[in-house]
C-alpha cells in the first residue's frame, strides 16, 4: 500500500488552515447551511465550500422526465445544505443539459459557482463546444472553465486566456484523473496561468501528495478532488466495516463523510465533488462540509484504519 | 476494461430506461423486423431464386436502422461515442446491401454441418433466447434490447447468419460484429447484462468457425487434396 507522505506537524496543520481560511465550526454534522465549511480560492481569496458537486454518469439521463426531476431534487438539497461548485463536462452525456435543466426549475441557486470543461482537439472546435455548454446549463458565464484532461491544452489556453480577460470566464483550470498524466500536469501548474487544478484524490489515491498538492500550494493554485468515492469502490470496500468511535471527534457521522473530511482536510485541496443521484446522499456528503475537521495526526490514523481493514 | 469503464459515462438504469424510451417511440417497428427475421431465416433455410439478396438487404435494413435510429437518434442522448458507432453500423449495413443485395456476392444457405448448426443457434438466440435472457436478468419489454432494431442481438443474428454464407464465410462482413461484440462484451460485464456475455462467445465461435469452414474449403479446391476431382 502507499504511505502517507505529507507530515506536516499538528500545528502546523492548524496554522496552515488558519492561513487557508478554513472556518471550522464545532456544530453538529446537520448545522444549518451558512454554517457550511470554506475555502479560500487563493487567486482571488473568494470563498467555496468544501464539499461541491459532480456530475459523471449521476446526470447523464437524457430526456427521461421521471429522472430529471430526481435529479433536480438532488440539486435543490446541494443548495439547501450550502453548496455551490458544480462541475461537469461535454464528455458527460446529457449532464450539462440536465444542470441546465434543474437550474431552471430549482430555488435557492444564487450561490452557483458553475464549472465546466472544454474537452474536443482544436480551438476553434473549443470555442464552439463552451458556447454550447453555456446553452445547455444556461448560463451567461462560467465561473471555471477547465481544460479536461489536458487535451489540446496549448490551443484552448489561448481562448482561456482571452475570455477571462474580457470577463467571459472568471477562473481557469486544467484537469487530470485517474492518477494519469501527472508529469504534464505539473509542467502546465507551473508554467500556465491558470488558477484551479482538479486532480484525483481520495483516501486509497494518494499519489497527489506527493508532487500535485505541494505544487498547487506553491502555486497558489486552488484544488478540486474528483473521484473521491473511487467511483462507489470505497464504498464496497469499507461500508460494512464499523466506522471508528474516534471519527466523532471530527463530527463524522458515516463513511461518505470519513472519505470526504479526509480529502477537504488536506491544507491544499480546496473542495471534493462527489456525485451522488439520492437526495440522503447528498445529505450525507453535504454534512462533511460542516464540523471539525481531522488534523494530521488524525489524518494518518485515518488511513492506517481503512489500510488494516 | 478501465478504459471502456471511463468511457461509458451512464448507468446500467438510465441504459435500460433509455431502451424503453425508444420501445415505446419505435413500435411497432420491432415486430416487422421479427417478421422480417423470420423471413431471412426461412429463406436461408430453403432457397428461392434471389433469396440471398434479400437476406443480404434485410440485414442491411437492420444494421442501418440500428446505426442510424438506435445509436444517432437514440444513444447519441446519453453516450458520446454513439455518433462513431452510429457511423460503424451504417457502414456494415451499407456493405450489406452493396456486396449482397446488389452484387449478390454473398449467398446463405443452412448446411447439415457444424457451422450451419451453430449459425441456426446463434439466430435463434438472438430472436428467442437473447429477450428470455433479459427477462430473467430483470430488464424484460419494454426495457429490453430487440432483434432486429437494437444492436447486440442484432450482431449475435448477423455472426449466425453469416456462418449459414456459402461457400465460405465472408470474413470481412463479420469484422464490424466482432468489434461491437468486443465493445459490447465489456459493456455487459461493467453493467451487469448477462445476456450481452453471448456477444463476445458468438465472435470467438462465429470467427472460429468461418475461418475452419474457409480453410476446409480451400482444401477441397486444391487438385490432389482430396477435393473435387477436375475433368
Amino acid at each position: 500500500m502507499r504511505r502517507f507522505t505529507d507530515h506536516p506537524s499538528r500545528r502546523a496543520f492548524l496554522a496552515s488552515m488558519g492561513a487557508a481560511g478554513v472556518a471550522v465550526g464545532l456544530g453538529p454534522a446537520h448545522a444549518a447551511a451558512e454554517d457550511v465549511l470554506k475555502k479560500p480560492i487563493p487567486a482571488s481569496g473568494e470563498r467555496l465550500p468544501v464539499i461541491g458537486m459532480g456530475s459523471w454518469i449521476t446526470f447523464n439521463v437524457g430526456d427521461d422526465m421521471e429522472l430529471r426531476a430526481a435529479r433536480c431534487e438532488v440539486l435543490q438539497a446541494f443548495f439547501d445544505r450550502g453548496g455551490a461548485v458544480i462541475d461537469s463536462s461535454p464528455m458527460y452525456g446529457s449532464s450539462e443539459e440536465v444542470i441546465g435543466h434543474c437550474l431552471k426549475r430549482i430555488a435557492n441557486k444564487q450561490a452557483l459557482f458553475a464549472a465546466t470543461k472544454v474537452w474536443t482537439p482544436f480551438k476553434a472546435l473549443g470555442i464552439r463546444q463552451m458556447k454550447a455548454s453555456e446553452k445547455l446549463w444556461g448560463v451567461k458565464r462560467f465561473d471555471l472553465m477547465q481544460i479536461h484532461n489536458l487535451l489540446d491544452w496549448e490551443a484552448h489556453m489561448e481562448t482561456l486566456v482571452e475570455w477571462k480577460a474580457k470577463g467571459r470566464i472568471r477562473y481557469i483550470g486544467v484537469t487530470t484523473s485517474h492518477g494519469e498524466r501527472h508529469e504534464e500536469m505539473a509542467k502546465v501548474m507551473a508554467t500556465q496561468p491558470i488558477d484551479f487544478v482538479q486532480l484525483t484524490y481520495n483516501l486509497l489515491d494518494r499519489e497527489a501528495e506527493s508532487r500535485l498538492l505541494p505544487l498547487a500550494a506553491e502555486r497558489r493554485l486552488a484544488v478540486i478532488a474528483n473521484r473521491p468515492f473511487r467511483r462507489g469502490e470505497l464504498f464496497a470496500l469499507f461500508a460494512r466495516k464499523p466506522l471508528p468511535e474516534w471519527a466523532r471527534e471530527f463530527d463524522c457521522a458515516n463513511w461518505a463523510q470519513f472519505f470526504l473530511k479526509f480529502i477537504v482536510s488536506h491544507p491544499a485541496v480546496t473542495c471534493a465533488i462527489p456525485a451522488t443521484t439520492r437526495v440522503d446522499h447528498m445529505h450525507e456528503n453535504m454534512g462533511a462540509a460542516q464540523g471539525r475537521l481531522p488534523d494530521p495526526d488524525t489524518r494518518k490514523r485515518m488511513v492506517r484504519y481503512v489500510e488494516g481493514l | 476494461m478501465a478504459t471502456l469503464s471511463r468511457m461509458l459515462p451512464f448507468s446500467a438504469d438510465v441504459f435500460f430506461r433509455l431502451f424503453e424510451q425508444y420501445n415505446a417511440a419505435i413500435w411497432p417497428a420491432q415486430v416487422a423486423a421479427y417478421g422480417l427475421g423470420l423471413l431471412l431465416v426461412a429463406l436461408a433455410l430453403k432457397q428461392r431464386p434471389g433469396g440471398s439478396r434479400i437476406v443480404a438487404g434485410g440485414l442491411a435494413v437492420f444494421w442501418l436502422w440500428t446505426g442510424i435510429v438506435y445509436h444517432m437518434a437514440f444513444f447519441a442522448k446519453i453516450n458520446f461515442m454513439a455518433w462513431a458507432f452510429g457511423a460503424l453500423f451504417s457502414c456494415q449495413g451499407l456493405l450489406f446491401l452493396w456486396s449482397g443485395a446488389f452484387r449478390g456476392r454473398l449467398r446463405f444457405r443452412f448446411t447439415r454441418t457444424l457451422h450451419g448448426w451453430v449459425g441456426l443457434a446463434f439466430a435463434v438466440f438472438a430472436m428467442a433466447g437473447y429477450p428470455l435472457a433479459g427477462w430473467l436478468a430483470g430488464h424484460g419489454w419494454p426495457r429490453t434490447p430487440v432483434f432486429g432494431v437494437a444492436p447486440c442481438p442484432t450482431t449475435i443474428f448477423t455472426l449466425g447468419m453469416l456462418l449459414l454464407a456459402e461457400p465460405r464465410a465472408p470474413i470481412g462482413p463479420m469484422l464490424i460484429p466482432a468489434l461491437w461484440s468486443l465493445v459490447g462484451g465489456a459493456a455487459a460485464l461493467l453493467l451487469a447484462i448477462p445476456e450481452d456475455l453471448a456477444l463476445p462467445f458468438a465472435a470467438a465461435t462465429g470467427l472460429v468457425l468461418a475461418l475452419a469452414k474457409n480453410r476446409r474449403a480451400a482444401l477441397a479446391a486444391t487438385p490432389g487434396s482430396g477435393g473435387p476431382r477436375q475433368a
